[in-house]
Order: C-alpha cells, then sequence, then structure tokens
C-alpha cells in the first residue's frame, strides 16, 4: 500500500485515463478472474456493450469489495473486446464512472470471441490491497457468485514471492511440437511444461494463482483441453480468463497457457 | 537483482526467453501496454512494423527507467501483434533491446489493438531494486 504512479516522459497516457506504470510493495496482490456480463442464471445481460460493460464492472467491484479494496486500489487492468469500436463508443465511459480518478495501468485488446459468443467484453484486473500479510495465509480464493465453474473470481496473494510463467505451449524439451492438430496432445503438453516450470519455482499447482489460456478455437478447448485442466488443478483453480484469438508464435500451436502462481516468503 | 531465472531440464522455451521468473524483492511495477504513439497521440510509423516496434520498446523502457529500473528489471512481457508475418521483425528488434535472454515472455497474436493503425503493443511486470 505504498503505490507509486509512474509517468515516463512521454505521458501520452495521461489524459487516456490510464497510467503507462504503477509499482507497488508486493504485500497483498488481489488477482480476479477475467469477468464478462454474465448473470446469475449463466446467460449474458441483455443491451449490447454498455449493459455487459456495466454488469462486468459492477461483478469486478463486488470482487474488489470482498478484499476490502475498490477501484482505487486497481494497479492493472486488461480488456478483452470483440468489438472494438463499440467499446469506445458505449463501454469506455461506463468503465471510467467507476475508475473515477483512478488510474490503472491498461492493455486493450481485440480478440476473436470469449467463453460465450454474445460476450463482447471482459475484464479482469490486479490490485494491490490494505493490510498487513502477516498472520494471513499465504492465498486466499475466493467466489462472490455462486458460479458453479472451474475457477475463482478472486485470489489474494499475502506477502507471497511471485512467479511469473512464460506463456506455455506443447513444445517438447527437443523443439518438437506435441500433438500436431491434436488438442488433448497439445493440452496435455502444456499442462505438463507448466507442472514442471511450477515444481522447478517451487511451488504446486494449487498455487497457481491467476491463468489465461489463449486458444484458436474456444469448442475444441472445451471438448478436449478441460478435462487435462481439470486433472492438473484437482479442484483447487486459480483465478482465470480464457480468449480465442487468431494465432500464436507458430501456426502449430493450437493453445497457449500462462500461469502466475506464489510461494511464501 | 530482485528476481531469481527459474531454469529446468524437462521443459524448454521455444525461443531465447526465460520459462519463468520469481521475485525475491524490492517493488512490483506493472507497465500499461506501450503502443507507437508520440507525446501528441498520434501513432509513428502507419504501416511500418519495424519502426512500430522500435518506438514501443523504448517506450517500455522509458516506463522501467522513470521507475528506477531497466530492461533487466524485467519479469515478464507480453507482446501482442496484429498479423504474424510481422513476428520476424518484431524479434530481431525485441531481441536488439534485450542484451541478453529476455525475460518470461508470452507472444500473442490478436484481432486488434485499441486502434486500427497499431500493429504492436507489449506490456510487462517488473521487479525494480
Amino acid at each position: 500500500m505504498d503505490r507509486c504512479d509512474i509517468l515516463a516522459e512521454n505521458p501520452v497516457e495521461k489524459r487516456r485515463g490510464y497510467m503507462p506504470g504503477v509499482s507497488v510493495e508486493p504485500g497483498r496482490i488481489l488477482f480476479t478472474a477475467g469477468m464478462t456480463g454474465r448473470q446469475a442464471d449463466g446467460t449474458i445481460i441483455a443491451g449490447g456493450m454498455a449493459a455487459q460493460t456495466q454488469r462486468t464492472m459492477e461483478r469486478l467491484q463486488a470482487i474488489l469489495q470482498h478484499a476490502g479494496a475498490n477501484f482505487s486500489q486497481v494497479i492493472k487492468q486488461l480488456l478483452y473486446i470483440t468489438d472494438m469500436e463499440a467499446h469506445t463508443t458505449h463501454g469506455r465511459g461506463v468503465r471510467a464512472a467507476f475508475f473515477g480518478e483512478a488510474r490503472p495501468t491498461s492493455t486493450a485488446l481485440g480478440v476473436r470471441r470469449l467463453a460465450d459468443p454474445a460476450m463482447l467484453v471482459e475484464i479482469e484486473l490486479v490490485a494491490d490491497l490494505p493490510g498487513d500479510p502477516a498472520g494471513r495465509p499465504l492465498l486466499e480464493k475466493y467466489n462472490v457468485e455462486n458460479h458453479g465453474l472451474d475457477f475463482y473470481q478472486g485470489v489474494i496473494v499475502n506477502g507471497g514471492r511471485l512467479i511469473y510463467l512464460a506463456g506455455q505451449v506443447a513444445n517438447m524439451p527437443d523443439g518438437a511440437v506435441a500433438g500436431v492438430e491434436d488438442w488433448k496432445g497439445q493440452a496435455e503438453q502444456v499442462y505438463a511444461n507448466i507442472g514442471h516450470v511450477l515444481r522447478a519455482a517451487g511451488a504446486s499447482p494449487a498455487q497457481a494463482v491467476k491463468e489465461t489460456t489463449w486458444v484458436r478455437d474456444i469448442a475444441s478447448w472445451r471438448q478436449h483441453g478441460t478435462a487435462v485442466r481439470r486433472a492438473f488443478y484437482e479442484e483447487d483453480y486459480p483465478a482465470s480468463t480464457l480468449v480465442e484469438i487468431p494465432g500464436l508464435v507458430r501456426p502449430e500451436f493450437l493453445v497457449e497457457i500462462e500461469v502466475i502462481a506464489a510461494i511464501p516468503r | 537483482m530482485s528476481y531469481t531465472t527459474i531454469t529446468l531440464t524437462e521443459a524448454q522455451p521455444v525461443a531465447n526467453y526465460k520459462m519463468a521468473t520469481r521475485i525475491e524483492g524490492g517493488r512490483l511495477l506493472y507497465i500499461a501496454g506501450q503502443v507507437a504513439r508520440d507525446a501528441d497521440g498520434e501513432v509513428l510509423g502507419k504501416g511500418d512494423i519495424r519502426a512500430q516496434a522500435r518506438q514501443v520498446f523504448q517506450n517500455v523502457r522509458n516506463v522501467l527507467q522513470a521507475a528506477g529500473g531497466d530492461l533487466g528489471d524485467l519479469l515478464k512481457i507480453t507482446t501482442y501483434i496484429t498479423n504474424l508475418d510481422d513476428f520476424p521483425a518484431v524479434a530481431e528488434i525485441r531481441s536488439s533491446f534485450f542484451p541478453g535472454t529476455l525475460p518470461a515472455s508470452t507472444l500473442i497474436v490478436v484481432s486488434r489493438l485499441a486502434q486500427p493503425e497499431l500493429l504492436i503493443e507489449v506490456e510487462g511486470m517488473a521487479a525494480i531494486g
């Protein structure tokens, strides 16, 4: 909780509603899952980009509030948007109203589709929480809704050492791609790689904090990848985001997963 | 150095980057996605991936330096491009900014960035001090 906003020499971001950089003492850090305009019954709220952005921000607000935080403590927002023009016209103002004068760092990406084809926007946050990490468990994983899905909506890291994994793809140690055109084979290799990297860093799958899964096709991933993921985490999931994008670094790669984890100090 | 590089033999990176990094101290810096805009907010190097990539990595360095660090303090970067065919040029320019191994890294081809002229965006986290 001794946040420092970083303005570079070239502060174009200043009037764009975000900061070029924000640094904090990594005392208590909250990672949210990617949130959307999903409603309690699983459907996406009607009303297009403005309504979805409003609903998304309200849900994020509930996740922040559960952790005793608000939007002024957000240090990073990541936006996944299927229609950038619609978001600029109808979504940005809605979002700005929640942030007020607060300025997180920000990244906005145009993606091909989100978990539900009706979703137009998905937003995830990283926040710097108040309070002393001492005496708290390393990780506090929680939900603010009974969504019944395989992730937590918020994960707090209390005084841990954060581990940032490179995006993991289905390469084997000899450089060959495991399972060309084989979703299940690639999923198994990616999670095998993640497991190896976590172990080398001193962490277990349960200590994964945030996961971002980039796939070439969400339907294929659901059919073949979800079971592999479920077996890897054994019910102890991170906060997560699933996005469909047009390409990865090599055309053979169908999925890339990046993970942030934490171990005790 | 405020972080440890995680090395292992069971899994290997597909290019010149670290498989993972772990914070050991210092401050945690989040860097906004940097794009090739000048001080007036205009996009530089329209249609020119090399010019945009140079500007973007310079911007990343500027933010790090303003926070009291430099490129060597990066824990992880994510490079978003809009066309996979641009990757060889991006990789070449990116490598020229980093004296040794890149930080942990992810490369994603997205449908588009905040403005249609933008060809590349890079974000990252660093451990400073």
